[in-house]
């Protein structure tokens, strides 16, 4: 009798800890120190294309951030229509993301596999359809690209990775010349 | 009285005699085990919730045989980023309060020990030699525990594919040390502590069955260790 107690301790501390780590996984996403989202929405307004401060040290907004890469981030809100994101792509190293709040990388298009260096996204929630909100002649439509968003809110982070430390500047100006904001007909 | 007559009618070696003086050792014993069974609930409880978040807090931070590739002392995730991906990248990377890529479109190796298996400290040396990737763009770097970049005099905090310098073969070799060191040199800091390496590789040319950047474990970077403080 006594030897059969802690074997069935051990079958149901195991049964246990199983669930404990089940519910632990879930909850843990939750308990996160700080997203990424979160970390973005500090910095400036939605809809609105912000560029990250280079990476060094004691200043990053995200752990882990690469210093050899130029990053601006837009966080999208789709809540009234979708968003247009418009970029003059400078190199083919270039590579636009588009994210959920819990980092999801949804969406990317590379520098290099683009045909145009003029890049514009349209970025629409699945209930928008861009013909409802007045998208231009099928025969220019090759020109936008229309990525259906699973989220409402999000983050477009394009990355301007550096050939050497001496593009930094360049890198930075070809950034700052993006744009970000609420889609229109004329856009 | 009474008890001269109960004394009499019972026989002295009646069993209901013997039985008050074997009751109090079997309610000790019972109370005993009841105490027993307590510790054992609790215990189970405590172990329980230890093993349970433990064994969730160490899959989701560094990752286990389901959701990370590791080489020597190379650890990627291979769904990171993914939105298709399992709860355990997930939790990673919803935690982690970075933004990767998608494993389709860049993989990103963590090394937090030497080839040899030893952490990795700023107190020591290290030669990381690496073969070329076949990658449209890669860069090394190095930071602290908490993911934060070294300061350095010479702000130098990763070499690139396109910047670090390479024998005819197209290997390369970083040095990455405290002191001053000819090729490329890594600063790790003057601050004692320990320090991880991150590899990240855009756009790998090669992709696995279901389109995940593939890079082949022989080419990821050798970590040696040389002199130490």
């Amino acid at each position: 009798m006594r030897v059969r107690i802690p074997g069935l301790y051990i079958v149901l501390g195991l049964v246990l800890a199983g669930l404990i780590h089940i519910v632990a996984v879930l909850t843990l996403p939750m308990l996160a120190p700080k997203s990424a989202h979160a970390r973005l929405a500090t910095l400036g307004p939605a809809n609105a294309m912000i560029e990250l401060p280079a990476a060094a040290p004691g200043r990053q907004i995200m752990p882990l951030m690469a210093p050899d890469v130029r990053y601006a981030f837009c966080r999208f809100d789709l809540t009234n229509g979708p968003v247009r994101l418009k970029a003059t792509v400078a190199d083919e190293l270039w590579l636009i993301a588009l994210y959920t709040p819990e980092g999801e990388n949804f969406y990317s298009v590379a520098g290099a596999d683009m045909k145009r260096a003029e890049i514009d996204l349209v970025i629409a929630a699945a209930d928008q359809t861009v013909e409802e909100a007045g998208v231009d002649a099928p025969e220019s439509s090759d020109d936008v690209i229309v990525v259906n968003s699973p989220v409402t809110e999000g983050i477009a982070l394009i990355r301007a990775p550096l050939a050497g430390p001496s593009r930094a500047t360049g890198a930075e100006r070809a950034l700052r010349s993006t744009s970000c904001g609420p889609y229109t007909k004329s856009g | 009285m009474d008890t001269n007559r109960l004394t009499s009618v019972l026989p002295t070696n009646s069993p209901l005699v013997l039985a008050p003086s074997q009751a109090t050792p079997w309610r000790e014993e019972e109370a005993s085990h009841s105490m027993r069974s307590l510790a054992y609930f609790i215990g189970t409880f405590v172990a329980a919730l230890m093993l349970g978040i433990g064994s969730a807090w160490y899959m989701i931070e560094r990752g286990s045989l389901l959701t990370t590739t590791k080489v020597g002392p190379w650890s990627g995730w291979i769904s990171e980023g993914n939105p298709n991906a399992d709860p355990y990248t997930k939790a990673h990377v919803a935690r982690s309060g970075r933004l990767p890529l998608t494993s389709t479109v860049a993989r990103y190796f963590v090394a937090r020990t030497d080839s040899a298996g030893r952490t990795l400290t700023s107190a020591c040396e290290y030669s990381v030699e690496g073969s070329p990737l076949n990658a449209r763009w890669w860069s090394l770097a190095v930071y602290d525990e908490n993911g934060g970049l070294i300061e350095n005099p010479s702000a130098r905090y990763s070499f690139n594919s396109e910047e670090a310098l390479r024998h005819s073969d197209g290997t390369f070799r970083i040095n990455l040390s405290s002191k001053a060191r000819p090729e490329n040199w890594l600063p790790s800091g003057t601050a004692d502590q320990h320090l991880v390496l991150l590899l990240r590789i855009y756009s790998p040319r090669e992709t696995d069955a279901s389109g995940i950047g593939l890079i082949p474990g022989d080419r990821l970077p050798k970590i040696e260790r040389k002199e130490c403080e």
